[in-house]
């Protein structure tokens, strides 16, 4: 497995929301779940998970509260909002156009 | 985007801090213990799971400051806490914190007191609707010199008739009226201003009860009228709606009272007027020549919506010509114009104004150079602290920002100080201001005020903040953390912020002591003027007969003179008179003249007019230089005579004598012309204001000439406001219902006339004494810390075999070269900018030699004492305890 690669801040934000897309999930979680998903590539720096779901949430793209996880201790779940959907998409799309452009230059140059 | 809930969440971290703290614990200990649960799950054991997942977790701390940071409220927070931190700083060094809140809140309270007459007076809104569409209308006619002038009833009327651009157009008289109250306890006189019927109406000013005059009220009507002021319906009426429609007695007419006026135009026209009274002109004056002739209006004009100023004055103008044109003997050269009405009521002290509030702010920034200066070496002094923190991991912009909240919480205090003192002094000017300068009778602080005085509270904070701000942070720490490192090697870069402070404090105080100088030998200037009359010990009490009692011109001249004998009986007096005028008040009334034997062409022109009785001259100690005063064979049966005063007999009858020729007050006399025969001349009296040169002047008896009016002069050795009881009397005693306007001294009078140049003269002192303070001690200030710094140095030199004198040059000589620099600096200032305080000086050159050489000693000699002290002060220091200091 290559070496963890750093993520950048906007970049984290972007996969919180997308993992959030389908279910609420508390922290630990999302990071899992990115760590799953990304097939063990990115290894969230989870120090710097929380401090993005709190811009996330004072932005208004999720939104948290406070329920009985599965084993029934008390954990803060995170949900996408309707404006965190919207900004999902946006993302996204600026996301691809910004890989597709890199995919240019390494072709071309 | 900020959403409610962001918000929301804000504002729990704000408040609920120590909720959040625990909500963040939480979670992360949760989020611990599952990836402890996962480490296990993979077949760690206990103790390397929970060490994994801490290291997986990235440093606790730093997620904790980072998630804070993320809350969106740690700028807040942070200047929380830089403000605590701030205060209780400044409350380890209070002398310190004193000595700059002090100076702070002298500067700033001198700002809050002239920018709140300035903003009541200038800035504040005419109380009109939309004031802006206002004008004033005034006349000009450049053979008499008239410029702004009042207009003549006729004119305004046709302006009012042809100029399509006007909505309306009204006018009020020129001069204060008056009416006698008789019938409510004692008869008192009111103040009263004559206005045309519509002027209210055009002004845009509703009534608070019943209503204005209407426009038919500008003509007579048959039935009196008369509005009430707000201040006299409260006072004498008790706000009782019900006055209006009642009846009451003025000057023996019954008068009804149709209306109460709110009191925002209390002081319109003129300051204190307690009724105002409708024209009722007799409709056939309309085409009367006199009509057109006598000037004393002053007209106010409303543009109709969407005209612009200048079509309304081209039509103005288009009028003018035709007046000119269709009436050539009194419009001939007439011409008229318009002014914001704004400007024409305030203009007469907006530059008084404005030159204090730029005193004011040169002192501001003295001030702040002395609290900055402070600021730097305190800086200096908490280098080893800053430096501690610069090495333990804050960020130089964290530094600074610390220092400069710093700064605004010394600004804040110092500017709530200040607010204080600021307010006091509002109050101090009110007394001290010559009556009528500042038309407001209150001067608060309102909105605009405080934002004023808050906005350079700020500034100041920055001004004087910023550099030690600055300064404070590039120290680098590894130096500053030696042991043995001086405190006082405050560096290159401190000392030269200082000595900019210095040299800008040096050109300010300067400026300052160099305009209150001007002001000041002005006022001295003035006070040595000769009035023309001698004021000592002479009251004046001012009566006005009504029409009712005294309908003819006998019943009037008659009482005067039993006024005038009896007054002389009154004990204590020595003489008695009577005149239609007092000097130093302004003209009578004017008019042009021909002198019998001038040809067509010669006409004397805009000459004035008062009336005396005989002894007048003795009373007010006026010498006849030729011919004789009047006498009382000089009646009204009697030939008609003249006296002319010294200025009109220089400038018309140049090296003849004008005794025995006749005069009549018509540019061309016809044959209804009086002709009078001059039969002295007098000298000259100033008659409108001291620093104005004496008019040209008829004088005329008053038996012959005389109206309703007559101040009674009372001459006395003693007091002449002790009179004032017994004058009361003998007044009542001749008719009880009649009511005194005025009774001042003559000496009041002569003070009035210095009253502006006085006020602009003790408050641009006191502003350029506290700055020239101010400098001084800043200098001493900036002086002291080079010399102490020096120290060591002068030890040496001293040990060495050096004179203490020529060691204490050193320094000295540093001090000198920077208030030179100031010097130079400020005359540069001064010469450029004192020709802006010409109107204000009397008889001084705006760049007056005296004053630009004392001043510049005057600082030159201060500051080097300030400069050598503290020299003498380190070099007394025993050599060896020098060499030992640190």
């Amino acid at each position: 497995m290559a070496a963890p690669s750093d993520l950048l801040q906007g970049t984290l934000d972007l996969l919180i929301l997308r993992t959030l897309k389908p279910e609420p999930m508390h922290g630990w979680g999302i990071s899992q779940r990115i760590q799953q998903t990304s097939r063990g590539v990115l290894d969230v720096n989870q120090g710097s998970l929380y401090p993005a779901l709190r811009r996330l949430e004072v932005k208004g793209w999720v939104a948290g509260e406070w329920r009985a996880s599965e084993s029934n201790r008390r954990a803060r779940y995170y949900r996408l909002t309707v404006q965190g959907r919207r900004a999902l998409g946006a993302e996204t799309e600026s996301w691809r156009r910004y890989v597709e452009a890199v995919a240019w230059i390494l072709e071309t140059v | 985007m900020p959403t409610l809930n962001g918000l929301l969440l804000r504002l729990k971290a704000l408040f609920r801090k120590s909720q959040a703290e625990q909500e963040m614990n939480e979670e992360m200990q949760h989020h611990l213990a599952l990836e402890t649960a996962h480490n296990r799950e993979l077949g760690m054991t206990t103790t390397d799971a929970a060490r994994k997942a801490r290291l997986d977790f990235g440093g606790l701390e730093a997620a904790r400051e980072a998630e804070r940071d993320a809350r969106g409220v740690r700028w807040l927070e942070d200047f929380v806490a830089d403000v605590r931190y701030a205060l209780r700083s400044l409350r380890r060094s209070p002398v310190l914190a004193g000595a700059a809140i002090l100076t702070l809140a002298l500067g700033i309270g001198a700002n809050t007191a002239i920018f709140s007459a300035v903003s009541a007076v200038i800035l504040r809104p005419l109380p009109f609707h939309e004031p802006d569409r206002l004008y004033i209308l005034w006349e000009q006619n450049p053979e008499k010199g008239w410029y702004k002038n009042i207009a003549a009833p006729a004119n305004m009327l046709d302006w009012k008739e042809q100029v399509a651009a006007f909505q309306d157009v009204g006018a009020w008289a020129d001069w204060r009226s008056s009416a006698t109250l008789t019938g409510e306890g004692r008869p008192v006189v009111l103040n009263s201003a004559l206005v045309t019927g519509n002027l209210f109406s055009a002004l845009g000013v509703r009534p608070t009860v019943g209503r204005a005059f209407t426009p038919e009220e500008t003509w007579e009507t048959g039935t009196p009228v008369v509005v009430l002021s707000d201040r006299i319906w409260r006072n004498r009426f008790k706000a009782d709606p019900a006055v209006v429609g009642r009846t009451l007695r003025l000057d023996g007419a019954a008068v009804q009272v149709v209306g109460v006026m709110p009191s925002s135009v209390g002081a319109f026209p003129y300051e204190g007027v307690d009724i105002w009274q409708p024209m009722a002109w007799k409709p056939d004056r309309r085409s009367q020549v006199s009509f057109r002739r006598a000037h004393w209006l002053r007209v106010a004009a409303r543009l109709k919506p969407g005209v612009t100023p200048e079509e309304a004055d081209a039509q103005l103008q288009a009028t003018v010509h035709r007046l000119q044109q269709d009436y050539p003997a009194t419009n001939r050269v007439m011409g008229a114009g318009m002014t914001p009405l704004h400007e024409f009521l305030v203009g007469d002290t907006r530059q008084p104004l404005l030159v204090l509030l730029g005193a004011v702010a040169v002192l501001l920034l003295i001030a702040c150079g002395n609290v900055g200066n402070l600021l730097l070496v305190r800086a200096a002094g908490m280098e080893r602290e800053v430096a501690l923190r610069l090495a333990l991991g804050a960020g130089r912009g964290r530094v600074v920002r610390q220092a400069l909240t710093e700064s605004l919480v010394l600004s804040l205090l110092g500017g709530v100080a200040g607010l204080a003192i600021g307010w006091w002094g509002t109050r101090i000017l009110i007394l001290l201001q010559p009556a009528n300068m500042l038309p407001v009778h209150d001067i608060s602080l309102s909105w605009m005020v405080l934002a004023y005085i808050f906005a350079i509270t700020l500034t100041c904070a920055f001004l004087f903040g910023a550099a030690p701000a600055v300064w404070g942070a590039r120290r680098a720490p590894a130096e500053a953390l030696k042991e043995g490192g001086k405190s006082g090697s405050s560096g290159h870069r401190a000392r030269r912020w200082s000595d900019v402070l210095v040299v800008g404090e040096v050109a300010l105080a300067l400026l300052l002591t160099v305009g209150a100088c001007l002001v000041l030998r002005s006022f001295w200037r003035l006070t040595a003027v000769d009035p023309g009359f001698e004021p000592k010990g002479v009251l004046s009490v001012l009566l006005v007969l009504p029409d009712a009692r005294y309908d003819s011109p006998q019943k009037v001249q008659a009482f005067f003179t039993e006024l005038v004998r009896r007054g002389r009986e009154l004990p204590g007096v020595t003489m008695t008179a009577g005149t239609t005028s007092l000097p130093l008040t302004g003209l009578r009334w004017t008019s042009d003249f021909k002198v019998d034997g001038w040809g067509p062409e010669q006409v004397g022109f805009e000459v004035g007019h008062h009336e005396v009785t005989p002894d007048y001259f003795r009373t007010m100690g006026v010498p006849v230089l030729r011919g004789r005063a009047f006498t009382p064979a000089d009646r009204d049966s009697a030939p008609q005579v003249v006296l002319i005063n010294q200025s009109l007999a220089a400038r018309y009858f140049p090296g003849e004598d004008p005794i025995g020729r006749r005069v009549a007050f018509d540019k061309v006399p016809d044959s209804n012309s009086v002709w009078r025969t001059i039969v002295g001349v007098v000298q000259d009296e100033r008659q409108v204001a001291l620093s104005l040169e004496p008019r040209n002047e008829f004088i005329a008896p008053v038996a012959q000439d005389g109206g309703r009016g007559l101040y009674l002069l009372l001459k006395t050795s003693g007091d002449p406001a002790s009179l004032g009881p017994t004058a009361r009397d003998l007044i009542a005693g001749m008719d009880p219902e009649l009511g005194i306007l005025s009774m001042t001294t003559m000496d009041e009078i002569r003070d009035r006339s210095l009253a502006r140049q006085r006020f602009m003269l003790t408050l641009l002192g006191a502003f350029s004494l506290v700055g020239m303070v101010l400098a001084v001690v800043g200098v001493y200030g900036v002086m002291a810390q080079l010399a102490r710094g020096r120290v060591r140095e002068m030890g040496i030199r001293i040990a060495l075999g050096a004179q203490a004198a020529e060691v204490q040059w050193l320094v000295v000589r540093h001090g000198l070269r920077l208030v030179a620099m100031g010097l130079g600096i400020g005359l540069s200032a001064a010469l450029l900018l004192s020709r802006s305080i010409t109107a204000l000086l009397f008889q001084i050159q705006p760049l007056d030699p005296i004053t630009f050489v004392s001043v510049p000693v005057l600082l030159v000699l201060s500051a080097m004492a300030a400069c050598w002290l503290p020299a003498l002060r380190a070099s007394r220091a025993s050599p060896a305890l020098a060499l030992r200091t640190d």
